[in-house]
């Protein structure tokens, strides 16, 4: 299923193939349906604050997607979205504009990607190490570098997309939101996209696949992996740009308080697919929604009980339904080009 | 062979230098000699600039030295909560003699600290004590009057009958006491109000510094209708706060210090905060030490609502007046918050 | 680790055993040397006085004896820990979930050392220490069991438990096993009964030689038994494994469940030797640093206890940097990284001090994520 390059049909063959999917899929929609008409308000808040929830996730999740798609395992998100988010704060208190600071962001992100790609590509580091040191760097750096008392011009705020924000339920949740949300959304598609139906997606799968297959057909491994890997950091230092110019404002150390690790996790949950990684980060953006609505409605459970709820459904929904996933094959090993 | 030589030569020359380098100038005076006074301060686990009681901490230890006319005045920054004791003992080894610690965690490793240098002051910021020990005085605040003015603040503000808090963990009792006086202030104004408070549900490394969970939480809050947002729980709360002031029509109350001077983000809809006035606590009890009177046992700082500031305009003539009135039934005792730790 | 036996001279033979040690060691010397002169770097850009800084960092990690305890104490947890990952991947597993082992194996060895009264400490010192790591090997075994039935990859699973994990003993240090003395509101369990405490042997803590004797046990089990050839070949290459006729399954839980068993008793150590119960907030991120630390050690148990006594000594000197340089202790997160780095590159590393490449210490961890 990976390896198709065309574009595949949906037949009936695929709803049978895929029926724990599809049954899932309309469980949830009809609760959705059912919850909005017995309280349109507190629906529209959870899911709202679904959205919310997941888009950092998600856009952690494609970070070590694309860079794993490639051939290269990536557990350096956490520290890339650390850095992301530090420099685009640092970014907005200095510069006051917060496009220029989303910018230096993702461009903070795209370094610390290169970072990456020169010790795993061209140092043939063992990739594992390589995203410790990103991980460490950056804690080390931000925390090191950090100054409080600093405040910033403000934060990115909600805008409509006219009547498409009029739709009930879908219209808040979807389409009333700030501008990083809107641009996670459109990059899972196009990322989906990218993937599966452009010869620049078959490259970067060949690559991370069969890179000497990949070499004797004349594709550069190093280029794709280089040029992947960068787009990998891009996308966490976007993520990290959410957390200090959309989610939150300002910075605090240690802010992604682990969401990089998340990430890695929902990337796997999702089997490497964007569109995956998209649903698993809702299912885990709506646990967290759903345990915060659990503690508004005053359920009398310890919040350690309620806390743990994420966590041990993910485990469940995992162990239950999803299984065995297959990460792509070259994954983690340096590539050596023979002969040279 | 050279370069290896070359290269132990450079690690011996800079383990020399290392060596040299921790010896500081024979100064004329120095801490542990009579008549001189040398203060420190171990935070809790966290940062010195965390915007929140450490940083208060150290606002009003800086200002008692200065007071004082301390010698030194130094910090120590705790990463892990099982190097208290060994923090403590960085101060008491170099003779310093008031030391302040932050944070209930700590009050063990201080009670201990306390026992081996019984000549030291020791300061526990937010330590409550079971027992007097005499050389340390816990400096402790009645959070929950603060908290409890707050809800009446709140319950007073509120439009739409349905208040909230955003709180860090209920794993630390200065927390809970805020929140339940808070809850229960609400209620004394409009018996039928709603209030959703919220726990940071991670453990106690993350309770604190989670602003983006803090700024959710907040919003989920307002979108079911809350205009009033008690942001309580560090960093995680400012998220709140600054969350709350991007929508209109919100009030939001910080917490510990007057955040109008930490959060300015949160000018928007910041009221007040339910403040715990930490750092003349710590000038008191310092000068105390001084003059020889260092009180034992719990020592209560002041606690309240911190000014209104731009808002002052805001907030109606009977709602300023119900705030005196509650503040004065809380100190002569004819208000309960109704908050018991047990 | 192959010894040329057909040369009878020993001076040669000792000669090449240094010219190996040296390589052996040079690399991370000249790394650590590297971390410093980087971080000193840093230090200068920020105003700070390098020399003074690592002169007070040194002094607080050997300066005095009761120094260098608090340097064995804070390796302690970091050897269980890293021993705990490095295990794992020779299985070709990535074990995040050290720190969820650890708590759980803290929180129970806490509640044998506050529960049970009366038993002398030959026997309840180590009953409790037995029981944390049992408790720790039963939290690993999950992942294993889950990778095996159902596919669930533990990366996904370990990160999941370190958070429940984070709530359970949060909830049990605050609600059934809470600490009822008087006068007491904080969420911690009472204190172990003096039988169940760990002593030091002066200035070194028993934790720490329990840590030595871990490694030493790791390195035997993977190196010296039927198991631990199975647990490597499985590493490297399960499928090859499975044709082989190993049981891969068993072997995936049983290295999990060893893992899991190292950092439980590493939370063990924590509770009997060092803080005498369980209070929520100790050691938080231990997880990763194990991991750091495994990857420091090359995966390999001896290689894990100098970084973690690398790692132990720049936390235990870090305060005493603060104390008397003004330095903030994050700076020694960054200076470890560029350890790391230099380690892993040792490609750079040996050219710069012109050494000869050899091949067969290089550090290849990665099948640890695709494996199976």
């Amino acid at each position: 299923m990976e390896l198709t390059a065309v574009p595949r049909k949906i037949s009936t063959n695929w709803f049978i193939k895929n029926r724990w999917l599809v049954l899932i899929f309309i469980i949830i929609i009809g609760s959705i349906a059912y919850a909005y008409a017995v309280n349109g308000r507190v629906t529209t808040a959870v899911l709202a604050s679904t959205l919310r929830q997941s888009t950092p996730l998600v856009l952690g999740a494609l970070c070590g997607l694309i860079c794993e798609r490639s051939g290269v395992i990536n557990i350096g998100i956490e520290g890339q979205m650390l850095m992301g988010a530090f420099l685009a704060f640092m970014a907005n208190v200095y510069l006051g504009n917060l496009w220029v600071a989303l910018a230096i962001g993702i461009l903070a992100g795209a370094l610390m990607g290169l970072l990456l790609a020169f010790m795993s590509v061209t140092l043939k580091m063992d990739q594992i190490i390589g995203g410790t040191v990103i991980n460490i760097l950056a804690i080390g750096l931000t925390g090191y570098f950090y100054i409080s008392g600093l405040t910033t011009q403000g934060k990115f705020q909600p805008f409509a997309l006219g009547p498409l924000a009029e739709i009930p339920l879908i219209g808040p949740v979807f389409f009333k939101n700030p501008p990083i949300t809107y641009m996670a959304i459109v990059i899972v598609f196009v990322l989906h996209y990218v993937l599966f139906y452009t010869r620049w997606g078959l490259r970067t799968r060949a690559v991370g696949e069969h890179p000497s297959a990949a070499d004797t057909v004349g594709i550069n491994v190093y280029k794709m992996r280089y040029i992947n890997v960068t787009i990998g950091g891009m996308l966490a230092g976007l993520a990290g740009a959410f957390l200090t110019l959309e989610g939150v404002g300002t910075f605090e150390r240690g802010m992604t308080n682990g969401r990089g690790f998340l990430a890695l996790a929902i990337m796997i949950f999702g089997k490497w697919t964007p569109l995956g990684a998209w649903g698993a980060a809702f299912l885990f953006g709506f646990t967290y929604a759903i345990q915060t609505q659990l503690q508004f409605m005053g359920v009398n459970l310890p919040p350690q009980f309620i806390g743990s709820l994420p966590y041990i459904l993910t485990i469940l929904v995992l162990a239950g339904f999803v299984g065995r996933s297959r990460p792509p094959a070259a994954e983690g090993k340096p590539y050596e080009k023979e002969g040279g | 062979m050279k370069r290896i030589a070359l290269l132990l030569t450079g690690l011996l020359l800079l383990a020399l230098m290392a060596a040299c380098g921790g010896q500081k100038p024979a100064a004329e005076k120095k801490c542990g000699d009579e008549g001189v006074i040398c203060i420190g301060l171990v935070t809790d686990v966290g940062k010195i600039d965390d915007k929140s009681f450490n940083q208060s901490s150290w606002e009003g230890t800086q200002q008692a030295a200065k007071e004082v006319g301390a010698l030194e005045v130094k910090y120590v920054e705790t990463t892990d909560a099982k190097d208290y004791a060994a923090n403590i003992k960085q101060f008491t080894d170099q003779g310093y003699n008031i030391i302040v610690t932050i944070g209930f965690g700590m009050g063990e490793a201080t009670a201990e600290a306390a026992a081996a240098n019984p000549k030291v002051h020791f300061i526990g910021v937010d330590q409550f004590q079971g027992e007097a020990i005499p050389n340390v005085a816990g400096l402790v605040f009645h959070e929950d009057q603060a908290g409890y003015l707050a809800g009446v603040l709140a319950a007073s503000m509120s439009q739409s009958g349905v208040v909230a808090s955003v709180l860090g963990t209920n794993l630390v009792p200065p927390v809970v006491a805020f929140n339940e006086g808070y809850l229960n202030g609400a209620r004394s104004v409009n018996p039928n109000i709603k209030i959703i408070d919220t726990y940071h549900p991670g453990g106690l490394d993350v309770a604190f510094t989670d602003p983006e969970w803090g700024a959710t939480t907040a919003q989920q809050a307002i979108d079911q209708g809350a205009d009033v947002i008690f942001g309580a729980g560090g960093n995680t709360g400012n998220g709140a706060l600054i969350q709350a002031a991007g929508n209109e029509g919100v009030w939001c109350i910080g917490v510990d210090t007057d955040q109008w001077e930490t959060v300015p983000e949160a000018h928007p809809c910041l009221i007040s905060s339910a403040v715990k006035l930490i750092p003349p606590g710590i000038v008191d009890l310092v000068k105390m030490s001084k003059d020889g009177k260092f009180p034992s046992g719990n020592y209560f700082g002041a606690a309240g609502l911190a000014p209104f500031h731009d808002h002052e305009s805001a907030i109606p003539q009977e709602v300023k007046d119900l705030l005196e009135k509650t503040k004065a039934g809380l100190l002569d005792g004819s208000i309960s918050t109704g908050y018991n730790p047990g | 680790m192959a010894t040329d036996t057909t040369s009878n001279e020993t001076v040669n033979r000792t000669a090449r055993y240094l010219r190996k040690a040296w390589q052996g060691i040079s690399v991370p010397l000249v790394a650590v040397l590297l971390g410093l002169i980087i971080g000193a770097l840093l230090l200068l850009v920020s105003g700070a006085q390098p020399l003074s800084a690592y002169g007070a960092l040194f002094e607080g990690a050997f300066g005095t004896p009761a120094a260098i305890q608090r340097t064995l104490e804070k390796a302690t947890p970091l050897i269980f820990a890293g021993l705990a990952v490095a295990f794992a991947f020779k299985a070709g597993l990535f074990n995040i979930g050290a720190q969820g082992q650890l708590l759980i194996g803290a929180v129970v060895a806490a509640y044998v050392g506050f529960s049970i009264q009366g038993l002398p400490a030959i026997i309840h010192a180590p009953l409790a220490l037995l029981i944390g790591g049992l408790a720790g090997a039963l939290y690993g075994f999950i992942p294993g069991a889950l990778k095996t039935y159902t596919g669930a990859h533990e990366v996904i699973t370990t990160i999941m438990l370190n958070y429940v994990a984070i709530n359970i003993t949060d909830y049990l240090a605050d609600g059934p096993w809470k600490d009822m003395t008087p006068g007491n509101i904080v969420a911690r369990t009472p204190k172990i009964f003096p039988s169940a405490v760990l002593p030091s042997l002066g200035n070194i803590p028993t934790g720490f030689i329990l840590a030595l004797l871990a490694a030493v046990v790791a390195w035997w089990i993977l190196y010296r038994t039927t198991l631990g050839y199975e647990i490597r070949t499985v590493g490297l290459n399960s499928s090859a494994a499975q044709y082989a006729g190993i049981r891969v399954a068993k072997i995936v839980i049983l290295s999990m469940m060893i893992s899991g068993f190292l950092a439980g008793m590493g939370g063990a150590v924590e509770t009997q030797g060092i803080n005498g119960r369980f209070q929520p907030g100790f050691n938080t991120g231990i997880g990763f640093d194990g991991i750091t630390i495994a990857l420091l050690g090359k995966t390999n148990p001896f290689g894990v206890i100098p970084a973690a006594l690398l790692l132990g000594a720049m936390r235990a000197g870090s305060s005493k940097m603060q104390f008397s340089a003004g330095v903030a202790p994050e700076i020694t997160d960054v200076i470890t990284a560029v350890i790391l780095f230099f380690v892993a590159a040792d490609i750079i590393v040996k050219t710069l001090i012109r050494q000869r490449g050899t091949d067969d210490d290089k550090v290849t961890l990665s099948t640890g994520w695709s494996g199976h």
